[in-house]
């Protein structure tokens, strides 16, 4: 009488590596930004333009926050490892 | 034996209609694990093995990792559920594919199995699993 159909992902899933690295902020920024905002295809193209200068906007936005969570991230631990006696690896971290 | 598509677990709809799965933030536990294309899983697997698991390496150890739940909503008529994108860090792994299941429920369950399509590899580096946009038509887990 009632039938429900439950849904797989139907895509191949993206993935996405590194090799002797972490992601970058940048790379880190287009994820987050890729999961706030979805432009769908069949919207106008006015409105998929608006929405496309939007996501541009905030990846820039996300992109700066990211890199300035790093940096305090940083500056944190500088400062344990200076508390700790170890200002040569407090000075190598600040310099990154 | 390999990898030939995504598959939504037959087991995993019958358990959804026994109240088997709790997808809400602070429910059960779901994890992802990993593997090489040696693996063949279908439609028909039911729980989590270790058989051609990729081995541990940076913070991928055995059993793969926790996922974090998005709790279930709805758009329209279709209520769907999502996870947050999963990375494992300084490791090195070649995986086919995955598979996620429940961890907290009693034999490890699983959901559904992912292909990746072809093998990723990360040397040393970040191993990122990107869920797909969280909506009607896209969300990892769909009811219409």
């Amino acid at each position: 009488m009632f039938e429900i159909k439950v849904e797989a992902p139907l895509d191949t899933f993206e993935v996405h590596t590194t090799e002797n690295r972490g992601h970058t902020p940048e790379e880190v920024a287009e994820l987050c930004v890729n999961r706030l905002i979805s432009i769908g295809d069949n919207s106008h193209p006015a409105l998929q333009a608006q929405a496309r200068a939007f996501r541009d906007r905030m990846l820039a936005v996300v992109t700066q926050y990211v890199k300035m969570g790093i940096e305090q991230d940083r500056a944190t631990i500088s400062a344990e490892l200076s508390k700790a006696g170890h200002s040569d690896m407090a000075e190598i971290l600040r310099r990154l | 034996m390999a990898f030939t598509g995504n598959f939504m677990c037959t087991s995993f709809k019958q358990e959804l209609l026994e109240g088997v799965h709790d997808f809400q933030s602070g429910g059960n536990t779901f994890k992802l694990a990993l593997y090489d294309n040696n693996a063949s899983f279908t439609a028909a697997t039911t729980a989590y093995t270790v058989t051609n698991e990729v081995g541990d390496s940076g913070t991928y150890a055995a059993g793969g990792g926790t996922l974090t739940n998005v709790n279930p909503t709805t758009s329209s008529t279709t209520a769907f559920t999502d996870f947050a994108d999963l990375s494992f860090t300084s490791a090195t792994i070649t995986a086919r594919g995955a598979l996620i299941y429940n961890d907290t429920a009693a034999g490890d369950p699983t959901v559904v199995v992912l292909d990746f399509g072809s093998d990723k590899s990360s040397t040393s580096g970040t191993f990122t699993i990107v869920f797909p946009t969280a909506d009607a038509s896209n969300a990892i887990i769909r009811i219409a």
